[in-house]
């Protein structure tokens, strides 16, 4: 849509601004008009035969030489062009003409209407067009143009199918601004709003089925249906050219490449007017760059600690920062929180521990020593050994988290036999253990389901058994239980309370969920804007906040401390989470503090909070003495407040 | 599984009674008679007439539509106009030929097209671009041309493959592939466009799953992450595009055999039509579509393979 837009103000359709674009249409135009024309200029007569000079190669009197009695190729290829154009344009309309009205009935009917016509299309859809084509021949005899009528027809079908989805999308839009369409007839609907909005999509498809047509006319020229001689077509000019092979290879090359780079000009069209596609380039994992980051601080005392993260920052390859300065700390068995509303960088954070940062996207600064081990920025090679066998990952959309192709059984042994170098029978027994250590009691019949039989509940214990196969000592949860019923959340809590309790593994838990974390952390680090603003145990963090931004999240939520998970626990907050790359100097919260004063807007650094904890507020210490508390707001103002940010 | 089957199979007959439909219709809706077609410029409108009465040219539009319904249901196409052979006899001879070149050249489609759309996908920009480029190219080239060039590069230049002619595949494993080997290619180069096109973005679509991050973060190596479990799920659009592409393929054959000099059904279709004989022509479509049909019912089953949600149903 920007790009339609920005198109009028520029003036020049956007589809002329790549050279697929301006190739196609300047072709197709250059093509049109000299064709047309080509009796009033061409050199020599199509019919006008030289015997003289037959098959003949390119000179100065025959530019492009001369076919087996002599007539001359240039104005036999630039005059053939005229009818396969025209002709195509008028198959195009016709394939339009009955295909857009049924897919607009179908589309605003809906049900068995829309069934019935698309079991039409698809019937006609498999019709083998060109052996019908030679039948309509051999029936109602040679006749271009009623040919290419019939082939309109049966191309319709083929619209149908490729443009109902489009239709019936650009008519939910509609049911959101009914207000447009109120009180209008269902034609003038369908005029003014659903067709315009149909308008690329269907002139893509015009443009493809435009070259397609220009194939099956120049297919029948060459099997000798053409407009008959001595009237040219670049179809039976092939013929010619394949029978004279011997005595005159050249003769092949004007028809065929005049055909090809029309047909190429309408194809190249159909790909500009198409635009790019908006699927996300792929780049494996092995080209990303790393960065070295800062070699590991030994002197800090990391005795029991499982992983201990440095002032650690995740970055856009080129662009703003998105996580700067983290630091946390993790001990074996125990379970963290890390919170924050949506788009402060807390799944960048989690993320990066896995070395599994989307493309473009990586760590700039700081370190990550797992298990005394300098683990941020490893080389692909290195990290994919700690990745599942050391640290897991469980994520927020159980039902998208498994592969859809794939059986229970065959994603869960998988990774058994090779984690743990079992057999296909043993790793089958583990596999039913680990789906009943994750609390499925059917086990057996779990195993053989596949992704869509499964509830989202179930999908989301497999997935955590999933994380289980290689016995991870820290598994990191982004928001597990997010996507999931409330029934279901308390569920999925306690079973990895159980799990952290029976094997001793550490869990960083990602939620935005204030109730959540206090139902199973032991710690907690709240993040704003891409930096941990607070961090301690939950007991001192939940009851006695030193954060502003943290007292703001509790403020307006007095029941935090309820055992049973809301949906909703985070407080709305009036103003938003400045974007990266937008960051104030100074605190970064100051704009939506109700504390903020001079002093905040200037670099400062962490004060010390609770028993280990810390504060990144440099007010911390005069609030406190103040005893100040951060005053409750109106809620369900900032509902917007959820929307994820990439 | 069964409900899915027996519909693809319903819409399968529906396709071959649309088919013959549509044949009759528009043969019959010419001036043109079978009896004029069978004796020829020589005989008078009287003889003409006789000879519509004993073929039963003059009956009402729906008992001749009927009779034919019928008698096509029994794969009886009746006698050629022209040669006064049996039409089904004549087809089923031509019919391997052409099922032989359109199904060798969407496997080879299928093949080389998968594998250069998942290179194109894994490979990065460069290699993607490059790619695309290619099939942007392929795709605009005619077949019957393309034919042509191949033909004097590889025939004629090279010497390396026979540039006409078909052998029975009783004949020699080896002679047969080599006759068929130039038709193939040619045809098999513009679907490999359309594959790789296809396989691309199911590739690339594939990778950007988050069900990819799951087997990330479980250490899952990278062959694998691309190549059972991306490629299997862009596998299912490159398996329904198989299926268009072998009706487009079709088609190809049927026009390119005449530049290869084989003996397929395209050949006896284009003599129908320069002949107008009628009953050539509906065995022709009908035997072709239901080609078409049982090739498009295979691929059918193989997407319900591939895709439990259609096997578990
Ligand atoms: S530094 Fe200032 S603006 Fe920031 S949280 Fe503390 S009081 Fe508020």
């Amino acid at each position: 849509m920007s790009s339609i837009r920005q198109a009028k103000h520029q003036r020049i359709p956007a589809f002329l601004r790549s050279w697929g674009g301006v190739f196609g249409a300047g072709w197709l135009i250059f093509m049109f008009l000299a064709s047309i024309t080509a009796r009033w200029w061409r050199p020599y007569d199509v019919a006008e035969q030289d015997l003289i000079a037959r098959l003949q190669g390119p000179s100065s009197e025959y530019w492009l030489g001369t076919d087996a009695v002599g007539r001359d190729l240039f104005s036999r290829v630039f005059t053939a062009g005229a009818l396969p154009l025209q002709a195509s344009a008028v198959m195009v309309l016709v394939a339009f003409g009955i295909g857009l009205p049924l897919i607009l009935i179908a589309a605003e009917r809906g049900g068995r209407v829309e069934e019935a016509i698309g079991r039409f299309a698809e019937t006609i859809m498999s019709l083998p067009s060109t052996v019908i084509l030679l039948a309509a021949i051999g029936a109602i005899g040679n006749r271009i143009y009623p040919v290419m009528m019939i082939f309109g027809l049966l191309v319709s079908a083929a619209l149908y199918r490729i443009l109902i989805g489009v239709a019936k999308s650009s008519r939910q839009h509609l049911y959101i601004d009914a207000a447009r369409v109120d009180g209008m007839g269902s034609i003038r609907v369908n005029l003014a709003h659903v067709l315009p909005s149909m308008a690329r999509p269907i002139a893509v498809q015009a443009a493809i089925v435009y070259a397609i047509g220009l194939l099956i006319i120049n297919g029948l020229a060459f099997l000798g249906f053409g407009p008959g001689e001595p009237q040219p077509s670049w179809g039976f000019m092939i013929k010619d050219a394949s029978d004279n092979i011997f005595n005159s290879p050249w003769m092949m090359v004007p028809p065929g490449v005049a055909l090809s780079l029309t047909v190429m000009a309408a194809n190249a069209l159909a790909d500009a007017l198409a635009g790019p596609l908006g699927i996300p380039e792929y780049t494996p994992p092995k080209r990303r760059r790393t960065i070295s980051a800062s070699p590991a601080q030994q002197s800090e005392g990391t005795d029991n600690l499982a992983l201990s993260v440095r002032d650690l920052s995740v970055v856009v390859e080129g662009g703003p920062t998105l996580v700067s300065g983290i630091s946390f700390d993790l001990r074996q068995g125990e379970v963290m929180g890390l919170v924050g509303e949506s788009g402060c960088g807390k799944t960048m954070t989690a993320r990066s521990l896995l070395g599994l940062l989307p493309a473009g996207v990586e760590v700039s600064s700081g370190s990550i020593i797992w298990q005394g081990r300098q683990i941020a920025g490893l080389p692909e090679r290195d990290a994919i050994k700690i990745r599942g066998r050391e640290i897991a990952m469980i994520s927020q959309e159980p039902m998208v988290a498994l592969d859809p192709l794939f059986s229970v059984k065959s994603q869960l042994t998988r990774p058994l036999r090779r984690f743990r170098g079992v057999g296909r029978r043993e790793a089958r027994r583990i596999a039913l253990e680990l789906l009943r250590q994750v609390g499925i009691v059917d086990a057996e019949r779990v195993l053989r389901c596949y992704p869509h039989q499964l509830s989202g509940g179930m999908a989301q214990r497999v997935a955590i058994a999933l994380a289980l196969t290689g016995s991870p000592k820290l598994l990191i949860a982004d928001e597990p239980t997010t996507a999931l019923d409330v029934t279901v959340q308390a569920e999925i809590l306690s079973l990895l309370r159980a799990l952290v309790a029976e094997t001793g593994m550490s869990v960083l838990l990602v939620s935005h969920d204030l109730g959540v974390v206090a139902d199973i952390c032991d710690r907690i680090a709240v993040m704003y804007s891409g930096q941990v603003v607070e961090a301690g145990t939950v007991a001192e963090v939940l009851e006695d906040p030193y954060h502003p931004y943290t007292m703001a999240l509790l403020g307006a939520n007095p029941h935090v401390a309820d055992d049973a998970p809301e949906p909703e626990r985070l407080a709305a907050i009036s103003g938003s989470v400045p974007p990266p790359g937008n960051w104030p100097e100074g605190c970064r919260f100051a704009d939506r503090c109700q504390f903020a004063a001079s002093e905040c807007s200037v670099a400062f650094e962490p004060e010390p909070a609770h028993v280990d904890g810390m504060s990144l507020c440099i007010r911390t210490g005069e609030l406190r003495r103040t005893g100040a508390q951060w005053a409750p707001e109106h809620r369900g103002a900032e509902l917007a407040v959820e929307s994820e940010a990439p | 599984m069964p409900l899915y089957i027996a519909k693809r199979l319903a819409i399968g007959v529906g396709t071959i009674w649309a088919a013959f439909t549509l044949t009759f219709l528009l043969v019959h809706s010419t001036d043109n008679s079978p009896g004029a077609v069978r004796l020829g410029m020589g005989a008078t409108p009287e003889e003409v007439e006789v000879e519509n009465e004993r073929l039963g040219w003059n009956r009402p539009l729906l008992t001749q539509y009927a009779d034919d319904l019928g008698k096509m249901v029994r794969l009886d196409f009746g006698q050629s106009l022209i040669n006064r052979g049996d039409v089904r006899d004549q087809l089923s001879d031509r019919l391997p030929v052409t099922a032989s070149i359109s199904v060798l050249a969407t496997l080879l489609a299928g093949i080389v097209g998968t594998a250069l759309g998942v290179v194109a996908a894994v490979r990065g920009r460069g290699t993607a671009k490059a790619v695309n480029a290619f099939s942007g190219f392929s795709l605009s080239i005619p077949s019957f041309w393309l034919g042509v060039v191949l033909v004097y590069f590889f025939a004629i230049r090279l010497d390396l493959l026979p540039a006409t002619g078909y052998s029975r595949f009783s004949e020699g494993v080896g002679s047969w592939l080599q006759s068929l080997a130039l038709p193939v290619i040619t045809l098999a180069i513009g679907g490999a466009a359309v594959v790789a096109r296809m396989a691309a973005s199911g590739m690339r679509e594939a990778l950007a799953r988050e069900y990819i991050t799951t087997l990330r973060a479980i250490g899952t190596p990278e062959w694998r992450i691309r190549y059972i479990h991306a490629l299997r799920a862009a596998s299912l659009p490159v398996v329904g595009a198989l299926g268009v592409q072998f009706i487009v393929l079709f088609g190809g054959s049927v026009i390119i055999e005449n530049l290869f000099a084989l003996p397929g059904i395209g050949q006896a279709a284009l003599f129908g039509a320069t002949g107008n004989d009628f009953p050539i022509l509906i065995g022709v479509v009908v035997m072709s579509t239901a080609v078409v049909v049982i090739t498009n019912l295979v691929l059918d089953l193989l997407t319900a393979v591939l895709d439990p949600k259609l096997r578990t149903r």
